[in-house]
Formats: C-alpha cells, sequence, structure tokens
C-alpha cells in the first residue's frame, strides 16, 4: 500500500493511493466558542442543497451538543470504540489509523449506522455532563460545574478521504485546484461503501435517485470567492471558510496557514483517524482538557491558553473579528493602528474591521424631554 | 463441450490441457482461486433450440426442457470489500435460445424479499457474466481484465419493483408514513426541480424513476470498471416464492455494443453473481460462481 505523509499526525501512514496534495486546499475554521446552536448554517444549508425528495433525512451541515449529541447517533463513539484506544508520543501519533487498522478484505476500519441513527439530528442537545461536586477545571467560574459545548460539522474534505478509499468505483473524487471531495453522480452506483467507511458520517444516501451525496462545500460559491451558505448564515460569525497552503508553502498572511500552522489555535477534528481531514476547530476553553485530547489531538491545552489570551493579542483578535465579516473569501489580512483588514488575490481590500468598535457613554445626568417635561436620568431606547 | 459431458469428462479434459487455458478450471487456477471444491467445474450449460426463448417469464413451462446446471457459489473474497460468509451456497441455471436471442432462468434460495434501496437496505439481485469474445478461455473472473472485457447482465430486485410499480420505489414506500413538507417539485417549475434529484439531472441510469426492463447490460474490464450500456434490450422478470428468487432474463444473440454475437453452435462461457440484500450485500460484496462452459445449440 503506497505511503503518504499525514502533517496532523507528524508521519507517514499507509492509504490506497498515492498522496497528491492539491494546489490548495478548501479549509472551515470553526471557532466552537461562539456557537449557540442556533442551526442558522443548518437551515442555510438544508434550504440551499438538501430540501428535496429523498434527501429528508441528509444534513450537510449539523450542529450537535457534546459530549452526548451526535448525528448520526454515536458517529464517534463507535468508531472510537471500535480502533480502541491508541496513544500519542508527543506530537506524533503512535497509534494505528483506520485505514492502517482496516481488517482483512476492507480497505477503512468502519462501521454501518442505520435508518434510526439518522433520525435524531438533535440527539443529546443541550444536555450537559460533569460532576456539580468534582469540578477540576476552571474551578474558579461558576459555569465550570457541569460543560457541554456545541461541535459544528460539515464534510472535513480530507486530504486523505475514506469516502475515496472505500469507493470500489472510484466514484469520488478531490479536485486538484481546491481539494474539495466530490461524488461522481454519473459515476456512484450506490454501494454505500462510503456511508460505512466514513468516520465522520457525511457521504449520505439519496432514496429517491438511489446514489450517495454530500457536503460539496458550496463549490459554485468558492468558484465566485464566495464563502459557503453556511458560514455566511452563521449570526455568532465563528465560521471562516478559506484555503490551507500545501504544508510545505505556508504563508502567514492567509487566515487558514495563520491559523493551522502558525498559531495552531485551530485544530483538526479526530486526526489519529488518519484522514488529515481539513475542518478546523478553536477548542472550548471550558472543557475538560482530555476530552478535548482525545476530540482535536494534541495541542489542546496551548491552543485555549491562547484564545484566553486573544485580548492581549491584536492580531489573533483582528482575525478572529474578521469572521463573518464578508461574504467573499479572504485571501490575506493584517492588523495595523486596531484595524484587521481582509484582502482579496489582488490585494485590493475587501474589509475592515475596527478591533474595538467607537461608543459613547452617555452622562448619567442625561436630559431629555417627555411629553414637553424635563427628564434625567438613563433612557432606554424604547 | 457438448452433449453428455459429466464433471469427470470436464475435469479429466481440464487436467489433460493444463492449469491455465481450459475453462473453467483455467480462469479459476490464473487467479489462485482453487480450492478443492472448485476443482471440479460443473457440468455445461446447454441451452436448446425453442420457438420463443422465455427471458421474461421464470415460470414458463419450455423451461422444463433445459438441463439443470447447478453452481456452487462462493463469498467474494478476491478483491475489497470481501463479502464475509456466503448465505447461499447454490445457484439453479437454465438456458434456452429461439435463433435470436438467448434466455437463462436463475434459481436461489432466498426467504427475504429486498426490494428497496435506502439507508443501509440494499437489494437482492443476480448476475451474468459472458465474454465480448469467442475464446476456448474465458477472461477472467475478476469481471474480465485489461484487454479482456466481459458482458454482464444484472437484474435487481429493485428494478423489478420499479418495473412492476412504474417507478413507485422511493421515499414514500421505503416509509409508508412519511409526512413531507414542501418539495422542489411542489414549488418550482418542473425542469427546476428536477434539478434536485441530482443523480437523475446527471443522467446516471441508477437514479431513473421509471424504466423499461429490470436488467441492466454493462461491461467491465475487472473489478471497479462497471459501464452502463444504453441499450434496453435486455429482459427479465424475478418472482420470490416459497423462499426462493426465480429470475428469468435475456438478450438478443446480437448484442448491441457488447461484442461479438453469440452464435448458436459454438460454446461460450457463462459466470454467475448473487447478492442477497437483508445480508448486507452489494457491489464486491457478492457471492460469485466460476466460470461453466454455455453452449448454444444449433437450430434442429
Amino acid at each position: 500500500m503506497p505511503r503518504v505523509h499525514n502533517w496532523q499526525l507528524g508521519r507517514d501512514m499507509d492509504y490506497p493511493y498515492q498522496g497528491e496534495r492539491p494546489e490548495r486546499q478548501f479549509t472551515m475554521i470553526m471557532d466552537t466558542n461562539k456557537c449557540i446552536a442556533c442551526q442558522s448554517c443548518t437551515i442555510a444549508c438544508k434550504s440551499t442543497w438538501t430540501w428535496g425528495k429523498g434527501q429528508e433525512y441528509m444534513l450537510w451541515n449539523n450542529i450537535e451538543t457534546k459530549p452526548f449529541g451526535f448525528y448520526p447517533t454515536g458517529w464517534d463513539v463507535n468508531v472510537l470504540d471500535l480502533l480502541s484506544e491508541q496513544a500519542w508520543n508527543g506530537d506524533t501519533y503512535a497509534g494505528k489509523t483506520l485505514f492502517e487498522a482496516a481488517p482483512a478484505g476492507e480497505r477503512v476500519l468502519g462501521w454501518t449506522a442505520d435508518e434510526a441513527d439518522w433520525s435524531y439530528p438533535n440527539i443529546g442537545e443541550d444536555e450537559a455532563t460533569g460532576s456539580a461536586d468534582a469540578t477540576p477545571y476552571l474551578p474558579d467560574k461558576p459555569h465550570s460545574m457541569m460543560w457541554m459545548y456545541y461541535l459544528q460539522r460539515i464534510c472535513n474534505h480530507c486530504t486523505y478521504p475514506a469516502c475515496v478509499a472505500a469507493c470500489p468505483r472510484e466514484a469520488i473524487y478531490k479536485r486538484p485546484e481546491d481539494g474539495v471531495v466530490l461524488v461522481d453522480q454519473t459515476r456512484c452506483r450506490g454501494y454505500q461503501e462510503c456511508l460505512t467507511a466514513c468516520p465522520y458520517k457525511k457521504t449520505m444516501f439519496n432514496l429517491e435517485t438511489r446514489v450517495t451525496e454530500k457536503c460539496i462545500g458550496c463549490y459554485p460559491k468558492l468558484e465566485q470567492g464566495l464563502q459557503t451558505q453556511c458560514t455566511t448564515a452563521c449570526i455568532g460569525r465563528l465560521r471562516l471558510t478559506n484555503y490551507l497552503s500545501r504544508p510545505d508553502a505556508v504563508d502567514p498572511r492567509k487566515p487558514a496557514d495563520f491559523l493551522v500552522h502558525v498559531r495552531k489555535i485551530a485544530l483538526p477534528l479526530y486526526p489519529q483517524l488518519g484522514l488529515e481531514p481539513n475542518v478546523y476547530y478553536i477548542p472550548p476553553v471550558h472543557v475538560p482538557a482530555d476530552y478535548l485530547t482525545q476530540m482535536f489531538g494534541p495541542g489542546v491545552e496551548r491552543a485555549v491558553e491562547m484564545y484566553n489570551a486573544a485580548k492581549d493579542d491584536p492580531e489573533l483578535l483582528g482575525l478572529l473579528m474578521l469572521f463573518g465579516s464578508t461574504e467573499r473569501i479572504i485571501d490575506t489580512f493584517d492588523v495595523r493602528d486596531g484595524v484587521a483588514r481582509g484582502y482579496d488575490e489582488q490585494g485590493a481590500e475587501i474589509v475592515a474591521v475596527p478591533l474595538r468598535e467607537p461608543t459613547f457613554v452617555r452622562p448619567l445626568e442625561f436630559a431629555t424631554e417627555v411629553n414637553g417635561e424635563p427628564v434625567t436620568g438613563y433612557r432606554h431606547n424604547t | 463441450m457438448g452433449d453428455g459431458v459429466t464433471r469427470r469428462d470436464a475435469l479429466i479434459a481440464a487436467g489433460a490441457v493444463g492449469a491455465v487455458g481450459a475453462g473453467a478450471l483455467g480462469a479459476a487456477g490464473v487467479i489462485g482461486l482453487v480450492s478443492d471444491d472448485d476443482a471440479v467445474p460443473p457440468e455445461a450449460l446447454r441451452a436448446r433450440v425453442v420457438a420463443r426463448a422465455p427471458a421474461d417469464d421464470p415460470a414458463a413451462a419450455a423451461w422444463q426442457q433445459a438441463n439443470e446446471v447447478v453452481v456452487p457459489l462462493l463469498a467474494q473474497k478476491i478483491a475489497p470489500p470481501f463479502l464475509d460468509a456466503a448465505g447461499v451456497a447454490e445457484l439453479r441455471v437454465r438456458a434456452l435460445h429461439d435463433g435470436s436471442g438467448l434466455a437463462l432462468r436463475l434459481e436461489w434460495e432466498d426467504d427475504s424479499v429486498d426490494d428497496l434501496d435506502g439507508v443501509g437496505r440494499y437489494h437482492d439481485a443476480v448476475a451474468v457474466m459472458l465474454p465480448t469474445r469467442a475464446a476456448t478461455t474465458p477472461p477472467p473472473i475478476t469481471m474480465g481484465g485489461g484487454g479482456t472485457p466481459v458482458h454482464i447482465l444484472q437484474w435487481r430486485a429493485t428494478w423489478q419493483r420499479d418495473v412492476d410499480s412504474r417507478g413507485k420505489t422511493g421515499v414514500d414506500q421505503i416509509y409508508p408514513r412519511v409526512v413531507h413538507d414542501v418539495m422542489p417539485d411542489d414549488v418550482l417549475p418542473p425542469e427546476t426541480a428536477a434539478l434536485y434529484w441530482v443523480g437523475r439531472a446527471a443522467g446516471n441510469p441508477l437514479s431513473l424513476a421509471t424504466r423499461e426492463t429490470p436488467v441492466e447490460q454493462v461491461v467491465a474490464e475487472g473489478f471497479g470498471t462497471t459501464t452502463h450500456l444504453p441499450s434496453t434490450a435486455a429482459r427479465g422478470r424475478g418472482t420470490n416464492e416459497d423462499g426462493r428468487w426465480r429470475v428469468a432474463l435475456g438478450v438478443p444473440l446480437e448484442r448491441e455494443g457488447a461484442g461479438e454475437p453469440l452464435q448458436p453452435g459454438q460454446t461460450w462461457h457463462a459466470a454467475f453473481a448473487v447478492w442477497l440484500g437483508d445480508r448486507q450485500n452489494r457491489g464486491g460484496r457478492k457471492h460469485y460462481a466460476n466460470w461453466i462452459p454455455l453452449h448454444l445449440e444449433e437450430r434442429a
């Protein structure tokens, strides 16, 4: 089996095909700390791509509450259980990937979700975990007694997709120009091998057309230089549609490169599975590190520490404030004189966001009139 | 091989020719599949001449005139993904022709009718593989190989239901109590709404809502290379009674876009595959049977 390099694991690994990285890789950065699970992204995606008959159960984008939320049910705990306990040696993964752990006759270690698993997209919603008696983390903050957080999920457009590895027809491919993973709708014969193989469970079978469909990274928008529907619909401004350079050509002026490779504050989802997923998460700051390390790999504690200090870190803060500030894809950014700016590929300014909005503090003795009578004090805007 | 060929005769013939190039045994030997059981090739399938080859009637009286060959089915473990364990041991095969068309009847045990495709729901199916060229040695059993293509006829229970129900085989049938919200075809012009069935709009033959025949013809040059043929000349019909599928299917002897014509008087080869939907069979997770000789008798 060919050997490919997976930078997230810090080592080479087995993969059924030769590795060939795209020119640049479609990516999405998610700031988990800002999500309120309003599902605006989910609805934006659903109403754009999957409101057809046969797609009823499909949510190419979903938000689930961790640790008890899943779509489909148990997607991550099931595959972790299958893979069993594995280890990191510092930043190098010492365990087996899903490709390396595949049993004889299979290309990927996987499991198949059944109909019921797909039927409860809001299972576990807002359920917290943890013990009020045992609060070893952030003990000085009252909300830390219990914890839950929201995980934003789309297809990871992996560098080494399990769906591609498992498809016996080579009907799934990565676009060389942007690494978006697509199912060739003319070539798929509906074997559903990808549904079994994808650990993130982001390929879905259309009940009317009998072929597989999946998140397409809103590629018609990408081709116009626009961010995806889930990104632009996000009222929490926690998403950034962007491109990741090849690992040997990192450019710190580029937002995704800065967050993923330079600052390492945005981390991949279950990197140990070996797919080199390309959605990156700024981890939630209030969740036990053990849990986060299992989900996002080593580097979680450093990322949380950096995020907690972001208010004194203008470059990072400025970039985070550019999230959700424009529909256009930001190629490069900078932060100067208290203003974060995003630029297009020609270097033209797309957007400028001040790190501090100008504010006006009304004096207590603020005077106005109501029905001709003078009134002093605070007045609400009613 | 003509009339009166027995398993013993075939074995002797194969031994005389050597390991490669002796039909069923040769093909199996080339790819290293031979177990002791496989080493005994089934007797030849003889397609007798009848007035009308009943490619769409598994219950036709004419089938009584055909010899029945029992072929052993094996779990596919040549190329991933494997079928873990066989769920059916044998396939009973008969063949007839009428000078213009070849018909086969395939029969196997399956007491679970699986004729809807859904999430984790797979269908029952059967396939017949034929060489595209007349030759003493059939192509590799691995659905042919580079330069040695095969012609495959596949019948699926889902397609039979498509035909029988005129396309009522989707969400409403999988989930009879489904309640739909607004769907694209409720609010959009038909040509726009159709875009939401992407596979269908892209022309994928698997995505057709209505079809003329439950049998698809494909050509292939190895696993994973299945290529759909636009011809709808293949016919078929399958019924499940008493826990058995009986499927008749057939093609014109003049095969459109699938190789040389099947000439009466010639001996060809046929190989088979069976899928059991309730055992999650699909694609390569299938039962297969090695090549057996298929002799088309000349018109009397």
